[in-house]
């Protein structure tokens, strides 16, 4: 039975979050890193726009010289691969902070200082600075700890290549608790693949026959064929199962010669 | 402790896979209340003549519900003197189910069998009302059905032999168990062919 009209004031609440769907996974290899995304944005059984971009290069100025190379580069090897997934505002809101941050960094560490102060950039060299991940990394959890008490409500996914030219990911919970993995998944569907991840890239429960289950198979880094297979496979799979996932697939892949993307159709239904 | 999800209490999982000429249907071993792990040698699939059942859910429904369906396979048995095939098992399950409608078990049972007549292979899950789900590919059910679904979805292709089913269950089973906090701590698979069954232990992770 509804409460009696007039026995109680009617209550109003403003909810400032909702869940906007869609899955976020990033893998490191030896010497490239991969951020892919499924494209649907949705809110309940709805379906906002089949073409929203969760990720963001956030990029150094390509050059000539590399458009000449190759083509379809979107960003240099000193690029960082922001992705951001759940409530897809607080995403771009925290994508835009850091890009702000990001600009400032850069800007200053190549920006000459006054005389006296020369130490702060080895000398005024000019060689150019940029933010490394795990800079970077530090300051995303700075950004999220800094909203503790009304987080951005997202899970978020940096993809780069470390100061060795390693690829890497850096994943972060809401509220800015971050590591370093191999391979991470978020949102939607980050139940579904991540037990799979743990199988086909760091090779769990997996062990060498003929012995007895006594002797793991030996974990190796994955081609870069071998991981666009996974994250592939991944999300078709997903998309089969889980409603909010679907319509397209963005990767990004970011190695020595800069950041690519790829795109790819998921099933719309 | 006021209210909670009578279904992920006890915690647990069961897989049924369709393969060529052959089944398999894998649970793990754990009972828990909670976070606290109570047994590791909670087995979940039950035995009727040549049709294997996997109970998840609550583990007391599950127990009741396994027993009265031995009480109901003992009387089919008796007067129709033959064993039952899995379809027909399916059905009741269903309408055991269905009976509880307004206050059901909390139980979502699958079903492995090989038809006798045909030799198909034949999978059924449940929610715990008794809706069938005649899955031609494999089912899942339990805590880690998440995480078996992504798993299943990913290594499942049809017309496996039984050594490679075997290994596609096992690898899919042990995984997503290793993702859910109230599932694993040991496992075992039944791989369900013509003329032999065999049942098998799995070493797996004990936390």
């Amino acid at each position: 039975m509804s409460p009696q009209h007039g026995s109680q004031p009617i209550q109003h609440q403003f909810n400032p979050y909702s869940d906007n769907g869609g899955t976020l996974l990033g893998i490191a290899g030896e010497d490239f890193a991969i951020l892919a995304s499924d494209t649907r944005q949705s809110v309940d059984y709805s379906i906002n726009t089949r073409l929203s971009h969760k990720i963001k290069v956030i990029s150094p100025p390509v050059t000539k010289e590399m458009k000449l190379e190759s083509t379809d580069i979107v960003g240099t090897k000193n690029s960082v691969l922001f992705g951001t997934n759940g409530f897809s505002a607080d995403g771009d809101a925290l994508t835009k902070a850091f890009e702000e941050n990001w600009k400032w960094y850069v800007h200053d560490q190549n920006s000459n200082v006054e005389t006296g102060f020369e130490f702060l950039n080895e000398n005024n060299e000019e060689k150019e600075s940029f933010m490394s991940m795990q800079s970077a990394a530090r300051n995303v959890q700075h950004l999220l700890y800094g909203k503790r008490f009304f987080p951005y409500y997202v899970h978020t996914i940096l993809a780069g290549l470390d100061e060795e030219g390693k690829g890497c990911v850096y994943s972060f919970d809401p509220v800015g608790s971050y590591e370093r993995e191999q391979c991470r998944v978020g949102g939607a569907g980050a139940s579904l693949i991540m037990p799979f991840l743990d199988n086909q890239v760091n090779f769990k429960n997996q062990y060498i026959p003929g012995t007895n289950s006594t002797e793991r198979r030996k974990i190796e880094y994955l081609s870069l064929d071998e991981c666009l297979k996974l994250v592939k496979d991944a999300f078709t799979s997903v998309t089969e199962r889980h409603i909010t996932v679907g319509d397209g697939l963005e990767i990004f892949i970011i190695d020595k010669n800069g950041v690519r993307s790829e795109y790819h159709a998921l099933k719309k239904d | 402790m006021s209210q909670q999800d009578p279904s992920t209490i006890n915690g647990g999982i069961v897989v049924a896979m369709t393969g060529k000429d052959c089944v398999a249907i894998a649970c793990d071993l754990r009972l828990g209340s909670q976070s606290l792990g109570v047994a590791n040698n909670f087995e979940k699939i039950h035995q009727y003549g040549k049709v294997f059942i996997g109970f998840t859910g609550l583990a007391t429904d599950a127990l009741t519900l396994s027993a009265d369906l031995k009480y109901k396979h003992n009387l089919y048995k008796l007067k129709e003197n033959r064993g039952i095939q899995p379809e027909v098992f399916a059905n009741l399950i269903s309408s055991t189910l269905y009976e509880k409608r307004f206050g059901p078990y909390f139980s979502t049972p699958v079903v492995a069998g090989l038809s006798e007549k045909t030799g198909e292979p034949y999978v059924a899950g449940f929610d715990c009302i008794g809706c069938i789900d005649a899955a031609r590919d494999f089912i899942v059910a339990g805590t880690a059905s998440d995480q078996l679904f992504g798993m299943c979805e990913a290594l499942y292709e049809p017309n496996l032999e039984s050594e490679d089913l075997f290994e596609t269950i096992s690898q899919a089973l042990l995984n997503a168990a290793d993702r859910d906090a109230i599932s694993g701590w040991g496992a075992a698979v039944y791989m369900i062919t013509k003329d032999k069954v065999t049942k098998t232990y799995l070493k797996t992770r004990q936390d």
